[in-house]
């Protein structure tokens, strides 16, 4: 007899440096990045498993995984505790043969192939804790039952012109996938690979043994798969974003002030450790004060505004002061924001200070990519550090980068034209 | 190894008739407060910041609520090999079968738990007020003294003091306390002018025997019983003077002050720098997404916390997880406790709402007559206010009310039950 859908091993990849985020990485993976004033991006795939009824969890780390450590604590948050419920860090690690680093997504599911042994499955659901999405996993492993698969893989319709960025499936009239290309630069269709795998146990196990070089899930495991076994596609309509670039982040960000998206954390019960990072959501009421004008945002319980917050989303903690302005921004928890300055298309990371009557985000040259990081930077939004202090009445163009940490004597002349660094 | 040597009791039994709608289905220390806490998170919060965690709860009075407030005690850190809450509810044994007869008669009969504890001093407080207090200054000047018991007070004027019991307290330590030379409960005229605040300091043995004697009495009241036997019989008893902030929240006027002493610039109330914790698993506070305001959203002087969607006007006004505020309508000078729904064009004044009541389109509260209306309004939960309804100022509203009792207008004062 088999086990219940729910009794799948889950295995959520997190180990990648998602390094197109620029700064927002430099102190923490990916997965752990903050989204949505209160979330961090894995919080989606935790959540995910978690109201699948799935319960058994490991969490696969390599890059910079404190934050992420620290944020998954006991998995108390998403009800991962109890007898039969965890969720376990599985970091890198020596031993008799291998000795290194993650080499790519298959070779690191290949390391731990003794935790996939001693918890006895019928399917192991693999995921990247790197997107934001509302998804049953419970449902795409009875679709997987029925197909009588040996792996299947989550797809979406995507643009064409986004296909590049993914693994793109070919499917018969069946959802078999019959042919498979990996990033292709001229795509032969739009149904693009979500990085969510459901894997029969055994089917795995054989797989992972066969060749130590196949280390990709998409370049290797998959072509091979489709041409000697049975491959399915299990479609995916709804929301589903890859967060993995400053813009694709930031449009994320901005769909939640628009229900009409179909993002919505607290209706998907997006659960998160509120208690990570010191005293995180448990935090009082957020005050608004005589000078506040709020639209269109979403702010988060410890805030004081008394300035303008327009189309922006705050973090806890964030102080708007008398005649601020806060407009197409993501702000960071506790960063302070003193009187008449004026942020404009910004990202700022945790506990930093805009010194009062600065102007960040300055003049209409959003095409003056980042000369340190044209590939990251092109759109017009500026980002800064964390604990990064700007001094009063600084101004800043677009396409900047202030880095962590950077303190008010490193902004030696009173503006920072566009595309320009600290 | 480290055992906590104060044991600290909240007396959290009842239901302050004054609260009326508010204290139908749970006692007072647990009535909503500030956008997110309930009244006795103050007193749990301040043991908490004080390094006391060894606590019992009286409850008595429909303490479900509560309990599930409380939850394990470790939204309070209160979870540990000697740290913890306890609740006692009223119990039947061999000898008796009474409820709580009063809070002196609750301690009581939980003296088998206190003995257990063996504490070297027995802090006795309420759970219905809202201040911040460091206890261990308190329980340092307990021991200086070498009192049999500290009474922590503040002064008021005298004429509010026939609510509240009064001590005359001697200068002998200036601003920081002295012994208390006469006490009276609740009288027109008291001598002193420093009221107590029901923050109690017992040394163990003095208590022991003070409830037992009581035992034979009628009453069994801390404020009206023990101290005057205590005062009587010449024992050791100082008064702490407290010159912070103290919110009564006995009427539904303090109780409603209280709130607005929450706003403005400088807040009289700073949950921040109070250091305030509740459990946020109670009513999924941890479950909800940053608040969300819509294009239209206009907002003031007010307190939002997470789970709202604002799409209309609120200002002075105090607002709970999981309330909407649609296009078009006024919150004004209002507690909104949570998963209210106020609907399109609703215009409502000086309020307090219960929770998971709905308000539908163009309900007025508080608005006519115009000017008249400095009383505060009180609608208790699961009501479903049909649209249109006026609601004259200072009317009350039962929880739960039948949809085919509601009249298009209810009068300034009305009691609709």
């Amino acid at each position: 007899m088999r086990r219940k859908a729910s009794e799948a091993l889950v295995l959520l990849l997190a180990g990648g440096v998602g390094s197109r985020l620029n700064l927002l990485v430099e102190t923490r993976a990916k997965p752990a990045v903050t989204f949505g004033g209160l979330y961090r991006i894995i919080d989606f795939s935790l959540s995910n498993v978690m109201n699948s009824g799935l319960n058994r969890v490991g969490v696969l780390t390599q890059y910079k995984p404190l934050s992420l450590m620290g944020h998954i604590g006991t998995g108390d948050a998403w009800d991962f505790t109890g007898r039969s419920r965890f969720v376990k860090i599985l970091p890198p690690r020596t031993g008799m043969k291998d000795s290194d680093w993650y080499q790519g997504t298959a070779d690191a599911i290949r390391r731990n192939i003794d935790f996939i042994e001693s918890n006895p499955t019928d399917e192991v659901l693999i995921l990247s804790g790197d997107h934001i999405y509302h998804m049953d996993f419970a449902a795409m492993i009875e679709y997987h039952r029925s197909k009588k698969a040996d792996v299947t893989v989550g797809m979406m319709v995507v643009p064409k012109s986004q296909i590049h960025q993914f693994g793109a499936g070919i499917t018969n009239q069946d959802n078999r996938i019959v042919d498979w290309e990996e990033k292709p630069a001229v795509p032969r269709t739009n149904l693009a690979s979500m990085g969510i795998y459901v894997f029969d146990q055994k089917y795995l196990l054989k797989t992972l043994a066969r060749d130590k070089n196949e280390i990709d899930f998409g370049m290797h495991i998959l072509p091979w798969a489709i041409d000697n076994d049975s491959v399915f596609a299990y479609p995916f309509y709804g929301y589903w974003r890859d967060v993995g670039t400053i813009q694709a982040y930031w449009e994320a960000n901005m769909d939640l002030l628009k229900p009409e998206s179909g993002i919505s954390p607290e209706a998907w019960q997006i659960c998160t450790n509120v208690e990570a990072e010191g005293r995180g959501a448990d935090r009082p009421a957020t005050r608004y004060l005589d000078g506040a004008d709020v639209r269109n945002s979403l702010v988060s319980a410890g805030c004081v505004i008394n300035g303008q917050v327009i189309n922006s989303v705050l973090s806890p903690g964030v102080v708007v002061e008398r005649g601020a302005v806060v407009k197409d921004s993501i702000i960071f928890r506790d960063c302070r924001i003193e009187e008449n300055a004026t942020l404009d298309l910004i990202i700022s990371d945790k506990l930093t200070c805009f010194g009062a009557g600065c102007k960040v985000g300055i003049g209409t040259h959003h095409d003056i990519a980042n000369r340190l990081y044209p590939k990251h930077l092109y759109t017009g939004i500026s980002l800064v550090g964390e604990f990064a202090r700007i001094p009063e009445r600084m101004r800043i163009g677009r396409n900047c980068i202030v880095r962590c940490n950077a303190t008010p004597d490193l902004f030696t002349a009173p503006v920072l034209q566009d595309g320009e660094s600290i | 190894m480290l055992r906590p040597t104060t044991l600290a009791m909240i007396l959290a039994g009842g239901r302050a008739d004054e609260l009326n709608v508010l204290t139908y289905y749970r006692p007072k220390s647990a009535v909503p407060f500030g956008g997110f806490v309930r009244v006795i998170d103050f007193a749990l919060s301040n043991l908490m910041n004080s390094g006391i965690e060894n606590i019992a709860i009286l409850s008595q009075y429909r303490s479900y609520s509560l309990i599930n407030h409380i939850g394990t005690g470790a939204a309070w850190d209160m979870i540990g090999r000697y740290r913890g809450i306890s609740i006692l509810p009223p119990f039947i044994d061999s000898q008796q079968n009474d409820w709580y007869r009063g809070s002196a008669d609750a301690v009581f009969k939980n003296l088998d738990f206190i003995r257990y504890h063996a504490p070297e001093e027995i802090l006795i407080l309420s759970g219905d007020h809202i201040y911040q207090m460091d206890y261990q200054d308190v329980i340092d000047y307990h021991h200086k003294k070498q009192a049999d018991l500290t009474v922590v007070c503040k002064k008021v004027a005298r004429q509010r003091a026939s609510r509240f019991g009064m001590a005359a307290i001697d200068d002998e330590d200036g601003q920081r306390g002295g012994r208390v030379i006469n006490y009276q409960e609740k009288t027109e005229r008291p001598e002193g002018e420093w009221s107590s605040l029901t923050v109690l300091c017992f040394r163990p043995e003095t208590l022991y025997q003070a409830l037992a004697e009581n035992q034979a009495d009628t009453s069994f009241e801390f404020g009206r019983d023990i101290i005057p036997r205590l005062m009587s019989q010449g024992k050791r008893i100082y008064g702490y003077k407290f010159h912070g902030y103290w919110g009564y929240t006995r009427t539904i006027t303090e109780y409603w002050q209280a709130n607005m002493d929450l706003l403005g610039d400088d807040p009289q109330i700073d949950l921040e720098q109070w250091g305030v914790r509740t459990n946020l698993d109670h009513r999924n506070l941890r479950g909800h997404q940053p608040a969300l305001f819509g294009a239209q959203a206009k907002i003031s002087n007010s307190l939002v916390y997470n789970g709202c969607l604002i799409d209309g006007t609120v200002r002075n006004s105090i607002v709970f997880p999981g309330v909407s505020i649609g296009p078009g309508a006024v919150v004004e000078d209002s507690v909104i406790f949570f998963n209210n729904s106020i609907g399109r064009e609703c215009r409502i004044r000086k309020t307090i709402s219960d929770v998971n009541t709905s308000f539908d389109a163009g309900v007025r509260i508080g608005q006519e007559p115009e000017g008249s209306g400095e009383q505060i309004s009180v609608v208790g939960w699961n009501n479903q206010v049909p649209p249109g309804t006026s609601i004259g100022p200072g009317a009350t509203i039962s929880p739960s009310l039948d949809a085919t009792k509601w009249p298009a207008h209810v009068e300034a004062g009305r009691v609709l039950s």
